[in-house]
């Protein structure tokens, strides 16, 4: 689970596969018709690479996020993580892994209104842990959560609502969530879709910084070109299909594999 | 550990969890106290009915009564499981109190020294009994012969036979005697200073013609004592008298007559209406009722006791049947229909948890997200809907309890500022509402209070669980 700042600085080729995604389809039914998303998606990434998934509205990339991070299952086809088939597992096995291994950033933040910014940046460890062991492991967990939250900016939110603080601050309660139990891979859909540019950049320097000082692996959806261009790789899904930028002429697939 | 954080965060912040939690109170509290109530009457209705008679009855079925009673009296006397037997004789009657009360009367002969050893009668004696316990002293053996405050020839000059007359005692009801708002009682002044002239007729076993100018007999008492058995019945129409001066007026007594048919003189034996019989602790009422019909089968058999004479023997609660049954019929059929509201109280709560689930639905999809499990979101709801169980019925426990510890309190004052009345002692027997609970009735209300508070959190959770956390996050 635990990932180390020691671990690879740069995506480099030789860096190790984390995840893998092979003949992806998936479809959806809207009333009497069926819209194919995604037509057989491969799919390799390294380890501490940042990859920016970029397509229109409507192309697919959030079902692609939330399939390559057990959010969602598949119609056809296979996603390794750690050269481990993660498409076939049961439904708590893949709770674990986003738990345990995945950590995602929403558009929309996503936090819950009940609970303060600490108990949301807390909330992963919350529920990997049994009542009794949480207690036992809440200092250090506090701890880490405080200095997540203190490395976003936020030392005196902690206390504070979702609802009392602004969008920027919100997007960076959910990352400090995102990252409480050191993911292996970091999802972040449309991270600055719900933030004016000023604060978008701010949330897409945090990651960049995470993925520079941390090796941190992330896989970034958006439908912006400019912030797709920050990331290691971009990769375009067009009509269901996974495409190098039009000034590559190799396709992801082959350039990846 | 999320689990339990989001239910007691949820039990605080959803204002709207909060009617489901008021409605459980609700529930709870309503069923606590009806089933109190009820319950309380049931029990108060068996104590007091088995303190006014024995554990097993020998009655007699016609006014003409049981002859040969003292036979059968010794006779049962000697079974191992009998403590005591004691003939009682029951009757109507006029009462005149002073000239001042003139009012139909049940009326009871009891020897009153030996009462005690078959029923808790001289327990509800307020000169013989009461005031004894009130001062910490021990009450003396209970009798008719109380002397009056003021001596009988001053009270009345003129009657030689004053200090003859046997005493009486009166159901606090019969005399007007009552507890005022504090709930002390209170005596007319004159009371224990005045006469009452009973009359009672006399009915020949024999005969179906009833003659008045032969048959009547009126006797003076003096007012020695009061009773308040607390069964409305009793106190408010029944007076105590010597069971030998009842029967004598009754012509129960041993008496010599002719059989008109054949000119032959025949001896009346002396008859009683009932024979109370005290179990010793630890036998078979049943087992026991057995055995005395069997005596006084026997004795009927050798006595050659005819078809006037029909006796039945039972147990207290059969003899009482009738009104327990009915009081029984009547919880059960209470319980059922508040059950049927507390149906209602799940639906309530189905709903709630329904809307509450819809309202969390992106919440939920957030959990998943984080990596809770399906059963963990289930739990979440399940958890909740038990919160909501445990803290309602806590809460209808706390009211129910307030509300049954003072009910009479609280009905008095209904009655006192609305004039509404529900508790009418003449109905329900008793002039004070019951306000116990039974631990056990209480532990299975809030058990169920509790399991249907699950049972409609459980659709919901259901549903909650087998959300697609995508589709959860999408939800607008």
């Amino acid at each position: 689970m635990a990932q180390t700042a020691q671990q690879t600085i740069s995506p480099k080729t030789e860096a190790a596969i984390i995840l893998r995604a092979k003949g992806l389809r998936k479809s959806f039914r809207m009333g009497d018709t069926r819209i194919e998303v995604l037509k057989s998606v491969d799919l390799t990434i390294r380890q501490g690479e940042f990859i920016a998934i970029e397509g229109r509205s409507g192309s697919g990339k959030s079902t692609l996020l939330h399939l390559l991070g057990a959010l969602d299952e598949a119609d056809s086809g296979s996603i390794e993580f750690d050269g481990r088939d993660i498409s076939t597992l049961g439904s708590t096995a893949r709770s674990h892994l986003r738990n345990t291994q995945f950590g995602f950033v929403f558009q929309f933040y996503h936090l819950l209104p009940e609970l303060n910014v600490l108990e949301n940046t807390l909330l992963g460890p919350m529920i990997e842990y049994s009542w009794l062991s949480f207690r036992s492991h809440r200092s250090e967990l506090r701890k880490r959560a405080v200095a997540l939250l203190v490395q976003l900016g936020l030392e005196h939110r902690l206390k504070h609502k979702p609802s009392q603080i602004s969008g920027g601050e919100r997007q960076r309660v959910a990352i400090a969530r995102a990252l409480m139990n050191s993911p292996r891979v970091l999802f972040a859909d449309e991270p600055t879709g719900n933030l004016d540019a000023d604060t978008g950049r701010q949330i897409m320097s945090v990651l960049e910084r995470l993925h520079r000082e941390s090796a941190q692996t992330i896989i970034m959806v958006t439908h912006d070109r400019s912030l797709a261009r920050q990331a290691d790789r971009t990769l375009i899904l067009k009509e269901g299909k996974l495409d190098r930028p039009a000034d590559s002429a190799a396709p992801a697939s082959a350039a990846t594999a | 550990m999320y689990k339990l954080h989001l239910i007691l965060k949820y039990l605080r912040k959803r204002r709207i969890a909060w009617v489901s939690l008021i409605a459980v109170m609700l529930c709870t509290t309503m069923v606590l106290v009806v089933i109190s109530v009820m319950g309380g009457w049931l029990r108060m209705f068996r104590q007091s009915f088995h303190g006014l008679s024995g554990d097993v009855l020998v009655e007699a079925d016609s006014l003409a009564g049981i002859p040969h009673y003292q036979e059968m009296i010794d006779k049962i006397q000697k079974l191992p499981e009998v403590e005591a037997a004691v003939p009682t004789i029951r009757t109507f009657g006029l009462i005149n109190i002073a000239n001042q009360l003139r009012k139909g009367v049940q009326v009871l002969g009891l020897p009153m020294d030996q009462i005690g050893k078959v029923n808790k009668f001289p327990e509800s004696l307020h000169r013989q009994y009461q005031k004894y316990i009130d001062e910490g002293k021990k009450p003396p053996t209970p009798s008719f012969g109380l002397v009056p405050k003021v001596p009988y020839q001053l009270l009345a000059p003129n009657d030689k036979r004053a200090l003859e007359r046997p005493g009486m005692v009166v159901g606090v009801g019969v005399v007007g005697i009552h507890k005022d708002k504090n709930g002390k009682w209170v005596r007319p002044d004159w009371l224990y200073e005045n006469w009452a002239k009973l009359t009672v007729v006399q009915v020949n076993p024999e005969s179906a013609v009833l003659d008045l100018s032969k048959s009547q007999a009126d006797t003076y008492y003096w007012i020695v004592d009061d009773s308040s058995t607390k069964v409305y019945q009793y106190d408010s129409q029944t007076v105590y008298v010597p069971f030998d001066i009842l029967q004598r007026d009754l012509g129960m007594d041993q008496q010599q007559a002719t059989n008109p048919n054949t000119g032959e003189k025949v001896t009346i034996p002396a008859r009683t209406s009932d024979i109370q019989i005290k179990v010793k602790p630890g036998f078979d009422l049943v087992a026991v009722r057995e055995k005395v019909g069997r005596i006084v089968d026997e004795v009927r058999k050798e006595r050659n006791i005819g078809a006037y004479y029909p006796i039945t023997v039972e147990t207290w609660e059969e003899s009482q049947k009738v009104w327990l049954g009915a009081i029984e019929n009547e919880k059960s059929l209470v319980t059922f229909l508040f059950g049927l509201i507390s149906i209602v109280a799940i639906f309530l709560i189905f709903c709630i948890f329904y809307m509450i689930v819809v309202e969390k639905t992106r919440d939920i999809g957030i959990i998943k997200s984080v990596g809770a499990t399906s059963g963990g979101v289930a739990a979440i709801f399940l958890g909740y809907g038990t919160a909501i169980g445990i803290v309602g019925s806590g809460l209808g426990l706390l009211m129910g309890y307030l509300i049954v510890h003072n009910i009479n309190y609280l009905h008095t004052e209904l009655g006192r500022q609305l004039g509404i009345v529900i508790w009418n002692p003449e109905v329900y027997a008793f002039d004070i509402i019951p306000n116990t609970m039974n631990p056990i009735e209480v532990t299975v209300i809030l058990s169920v209070a509790i399991v249907a508070s699950i049972l409609g959190a459980l659709v919901p959770a259901i549903r909650a669980a087998r959300m697609n956390p995508v589709e959860s996050l999408r939800w607008e």
